[in-house]
């Protein structure tokens, strides 16, 4: 196979992801709902529970919302990338995976293709956020809305790559139920999106930085508001250690994938 | 030779494919028919054995079979949630078509397949024969040495059936690539194929054209509707041509001949001569439905539909919309 070949392949299948996003505007709706739900009816609440005098020091010197905002940003980048790489167990159910299985291209080729496709939905996802959520947020500047979307575009490579790996050694979506309860929800929670690390018990810091989310939600608002407790270029690091890992071992289940 | 576990899901599994012919594996469900398919299009590896598909090998040159076949699943693998025009961009597009080429390719299998009104619209909303022939279009896209149709009309209806078969036919004439198809149907397999293999519990058992394998049978039956069933047998049995002849009910009598067509004149004249009257003649070649039975003991579309395929033909009338 040519290189031209492996580029058409990446090229055609991040097309399918894309084709898939502009046709189902409930799921866009749903996706973009879900965060403004967490955003005024979690975030409204605690923001006038914090508004004594001296609560803004508890989330770095800004009030509830410019630090919850961030983190909602990118806990949609996560969940959106991580259920459209599981959604490859529709291409299994549906057939369309066959299709993948047998053409002539190499099936990293193709998974890259996804992946990448994939990620662009759910950063597109997140920058209607953003531009939504901005009003309520204090300090922002156009530049940081930038690097704030290129973060989670690295982000969502390595959840959705996430996504494709556990879904190569699934059968069926029954245990979809699991990996929601034992996956998504801690990962969320232990990220910092809520509260902050800083103010965690030893044992649950040491879990939070164990969390890939915790440095997309660290740099989200590091970029969005200025808020940070981990140094960018760390953040940087960490999401293309995720990235190379996690691309890897999608790649190799992937490949491992069969009929039987 | 496939094995899963101690299962071994086919074996003594050896033929060879002419160019440009049509070959069908004719056997019931279970018998490898699938587990064949998946061998020779890469998807799966034999535990031992040797595939060749357009003179490559089928573990060793993977990459050069995948680019030389064209493939029908037997379940649907088409996306739904694109259109047609879509669904055989990405197919072109992922076998290295591209441009304008690609563009009137994709425009000339909708054509040949009579979908081009349908380009624009999702595959959500086709019917299964629909579904079929953009399967057929897309498998043919990249213009394929051969094309593999995996029981490629199960579970349509007899017009979309009927339909397919035309596109099949057409097909090597018009554009002489070489198909390799399955069936569990008597009928299509007849229609359609140069050659059959017939395969039953992951063995080929006879191999030849079916007018060969009919011709195993050996002799044709003649059914008479005569004024003295009892009668006519004795005088019919004297001649020289005539295997058996069977008194039936409603004075009817069933003559094994070699050839129907060269002795129904002498059944006649012989009938005449000894003085009873025939009121109607009609004569039946084996089916390839005798031919399994006699070759396995038991016919192949009489048994009843297993339960994989009762979830397939509800799978696909379930996502179907129109007729």
């Amino acid at each position: 196979m040519t290189p031209m070949g492996w580029l058409d392949a990446v090229y055609v299948m991040a097309y399918r992801q894309l084709k898939h996003f502009v046709r189902s505007p409930s799921r866009i709706i749903a996706s973009i709902v879900n965060p403004l739900i967490w955003i005024l009816f979690f975030g409204m609440g605690w923001a006038s529970t914090f508004r004594f005098p001296g609560a803004k020091a508890l989330f770095g010197g800004v009030d509830y919302l410019s630090f919850l905002i961030p983190g909602i940003i990118a806990m949609s980048v996560f969940t959106g990338s991580f259920l459209s790489g599981i959604s490859i167990l529709f291409d299994k159910q549906f057939g369309f995976l066959k299709e993948i299985l047998v053409a002539p291209v190499p099936r990293v080729a193709a998974m890259t293709g996804r992946i990448l496709g994939d990620s662009l939905t759910a950063t597109i996802e997140a920058g209607i956020i953003a531009v939504i959520g901005l009003p309520l947020i204090t300090r922002v500047s156009f530049l940081g809305i930038l690097y704030a979307l290129l973060y989670s575009y690295l982000a969502a490579i390595g959840f959705s790559a996430l996504g494709i790996a556990i879904a190569s050694r699934m059968r069926s979506y029954e245990g979809f139920q699991l990996i929601m309860s034992f996956l998504i929800m801690p990962l969320i929670f232990l990220s910092g999106a809520f509260y902050p690390i800083r103010y965690m018990p030893w044992w649950l810091k040491l879990l939070a930085y164990m969390d890939p989310l915790t440095y997309s939600v660290d740099a989200t608002r590091y970029w969005l508001v200025g808020v940070a407790q981990i140094n960018p270029w760390i953040d940087l690091g960490a999401l293309l250690l995720l990235d190379a890992g996690l691309v890897i071992v999608a790649g190799y289940l992937f490949g491992k994938m069969s009929l039987e | 030779m496939k094995r899963y576990g101690d299962i071994v899901a086919v074996n003594g599994v050896s033929f060879r494919v002419k160019y440009g012919e049509i070959f069908g594996f004719l056997g019931p469900n279970g018998a490898g028919k699938t587990t064949t398919i998946h061998i020779l299009s890469t998807l799966l590896k034999p535990t031992a054995g040797r595939a060749l598909v357009a003179g490559y090998d089928v573990v060793r040159e993977a990459a050069s079979v995948r680019r030389s076949i064209g493939i029908v699943f037997q379940d649907p693998s088409l996306d739904e949630g694109l259109t047609a025009y879509e669904n055989l961009y990405i197919h072109g597009r992922v076998y290295g078509l591209r441009g304008s080429a690609l563009r009137e390719r994709i425009e000339e299998m909708l054509g040949f397949v009579e979908l081009e009104e349908y380009r624009d619209r999702l595959v959500r909303t086709f019917s299964g024969g629909m579904r079929r022939r953009l399967e057929l279009a897309r498998a043919l896209l990249h213009e394929p040495r051969v094309l593999f149709l995996d029981e490629p009309t199960l579970g349509l209806d007899p017009h979309a059936r009927t339909r397919l078969w035309e596109y099949i036919t057409r097909l090597r004439a018009e554009k002489g690539v070489t198909i390799f198809l399955t069936t569990h149907y008597m009928e299509e397999a007849e229609q359609l194929c140069d050659r059959i293999a017939i395969i039953d519990k992951g063995r080929i058992v006879a191999t030849g054209s079916p007018d060969e394998l009919k011709s195993m049978l050996g002799d044709e039956v003649v059914y008479m509707r005569v004024s003295d069933p009892g009668k006519a047998c004795k005088a019919l049995e004297r001649l020289e041509s005539v295997k058996e002849c069977k008194v039936l009910q409603g004075g009817r009598v069933s003559i094994h001949v070699p050839s129907a067509a060269q002795t129904i004149p002498e059944l006649l004249e012989a009938a005449k001569n000894s003085g009873v009257r025939v009121v109607e003649v009609s004569y039946r070649r084996p089916t390839l439905n005798d031919v399994f039975i006699h070759l396995t003991g038991r016919g192949i579309e009489e048994e009843s539909v297993d339960e994989t395929e009762r979830i397939r033909i509800y799978a696909r009338s379930y996502f179907r919309r129109k007729g």
